[in-house]
């Protein structure tokens, strides 16, 4: 048994911690662009 | 053969899923912390024995992503509409991120308790191919630009990797048992069964609310492409 | 009757396919040429002792076939796309599996061809033991290439027409052949150094089992990939 088994421990609860936020930036991120996107193509068709 | 129907490309609604996302991680805050401060020190592996809590809902949830894939390609085929091949693809990218923890978890558990960071069991090693399917399966989809096509080419290499995974399973454990068997210390005694299930239910929560959100990221990409078709041929409310 | 026609569709591609490849011979060479240079390369890797490179022989083997005939797997479709024939192909009446089928068929003989020439300089550059019974190694090895083809054949479908293709096909096809690598990789091994585990009996039927439903999947799942 590894004496620092805290070590191994906290690392993997921060490792998810920190994977689980980036996808969720990553995912706002992305439906934030793709709204802007799809407004601005409408407004264009508009002036169109 | 008929081009994929046009009338799906209304914008999709972000509707109570933002709170859903909040809550979601609310909730899984509460198992972590409960799934922590619960568990004792396991007389096999001690304190190692917590990664249990993030480790094995990653690779539960890994498969059902997949499952999605695997089951909304089949629809896609079968329908052809194309909110479901938008949700095949969501369901890849967050099942992709989602194995791709599951195996780094696998490995900083590994470490302490096999002394290796790798071990080619039938496990760990279907897991890993199914990572490279969902890999190989995004790339494919980033290669090809027409619609229909990616479609139905990125359904048949869901499918068809959906397919493999098991067989993968089935050849990796024949072929270890021949080489030299290998027991999973990995078992379950009851005081840890609710932390788990707690995690696992936050988990679920947290992927249904990831897929959701980018498959209206899809949505809202695919609804823009057509209103600016839609332009170009003249007029948007023409 | 209708069977007999696609029998003569699939004859007909077999046979357009083989005579394009007869004419030019350069694909044919070249590809053999490269299995040839990977098991020089593997041979530095794991040489010079005999008996290692004896151990690794069935592996190496497997993986030159399998790295060579990558290349032949888009060629396949990459001689109809620059003459703007697979449209065409695609316009005569009749199953559309009938093209896959004809496909894989020629594709089959060209890995086998290959295999064939990898296989008698691999037997001399890996210091192989011929078996007594090699005449059954000879039907491990066409059973590994049928898998090795199927699935090479109907990734090579979309891989060669989509961009990147070089490096698409690999990525999508070599996760899915592991099985079937491994398989024919144990069963090879086992013939080739004593099987004491008595264990080729097995793997010739898992290898078996693979091909067929990889054949079904691929057959199936061809219509979808390429009407589009």
């Amino acid at each position: 048994m590894a004496s620092n088994e805290w070590g191994y421990v906290g690392a993997a609860y921060a490792l998810t911690w920190i994977v689980l936020f980036l996808l969720l930036a990553r995912v706002l991120g992305a439906v934030r662009r793709a709204k802007a996107e799809y407004e601005s193509a409408v407004k264009g068709g508009y002036n169109a | 053969m008929s081009p994929v129907t046009a009338n799906t490309f209304d914008a999709p609604k972000a509707g109570r899923w933002p709170l859903f996302g909040w809550l979601s991680f609310a909730f899984f805050a509460f198992a972590q912390v409960y799934a922590v401060a619960t568990s004792p020190a396991d007389q096999m592996m001690g304190h190692l024995q917590k990664m249990m809590y993030v480790h094995v809902p990653a690779a539960w949830v890994t498969f059902v992503a997949f499952g999605i894939v695997l089951w909304t390609s089949v629809l896609f085929l079968w329908k052809e509409d194309e909110r479901h091949d938008l949700m095949a693809a969501a369901a890849a990218e967050i099942g992709a991120v989602f194995c791709g923890l599951t195996l780094i978890l696998g490995m900083i558990w590994g470490r302490p308790t096999w002394g290796v960071w790798w071990s080619w069991d039938a496990r760990l090693t279907s897991t890993l191919v199914l990572f490279l399917i969902f890999v190989g399966y995004l790339a494919l989809r980033s290669f090809v630009e027409d619609a229909q096509r990616r479609g139905q080419w990125s359904a048949a290499v869901g499918i068809l990797g959906a397919i493999n995974v098991p067989i993968v399973w089935m050849s990796v454990k024949w072929w270890r048992t021949l080489h030299q068997l290998q027991s999973d210390p990995r078992s379950l005694s009851g005081e840890y069964a609710l932390g788990l299930v707690l995690n696992a239910l936050a988990f679920l929560f947290l992927m249904i609310f990831f897929i959701r959100r980018r498959y209206e990221a899809a949505r809202y990409e695919r609804a823009a492409e057509h209103a600016s078709q839609a332009a170009a041929l003249g007029g948007y409310n023409g | 009757m209708a069977f007999n026609d696609d029998i003569r569709r699939i004859r007909a591609i077999v046979w357009k396919d083989l005579t394009t490849e007869r004419r030019s011979k350069a694909g044919f060479n070249a590809v053999a040429a490269l299995g040839v240079t990977i098991l020089v390369l593997f041979g530095f890797a794991l040489g010079p002792d005999a008996q290692a490179l004896r151990d690794a022989a069935a592996g190496v083997l497997w993986l030159a076939v399998l790295f060579a005939g990558v290349l032949a797997f888009n060629r396949s479709y990459q001689v109809e796309l620059d003459g703007g024939a697979l449209e065409v192909l695609l316009l005569y009446p009749g199953a559309r599996w009938a093209i896959f089928a004809g496909k894989l068929i020629a594709n089959l003989i060209f890995v086998l061809a290959m295999l064939v020439i990898v296989v008698a300089v691999g037997i001399v550059l890996f210091q192989v033991v011929i078996p007594a019974q090699w005449p059954s190694l000879i039907g491990i090895m066409l059973l590994g290439v049928i898998g090795l083809v199927s699935l090479g054949t109907f990734y090579a479908a979309m891989s060669s027409r989509s961009r990147a293709r070089e490096v698409l096909l690999p990525l999508l096809l070599y996760p899915m052949l592991i099985p079937v690598l491994l398989a024919s990789m144990e069963a090879t091994k086992a013939f080739l150094t004593g099987d004491i585990m008595n264990a080729v009996g097995a793997w010739v039927q898992m290898l078996a089992l693979f091909d067929v439903i990889f054949l079904v999947a691929t057959f199936w799942a061809f219509e979808s990939v390429i009407e589009v």
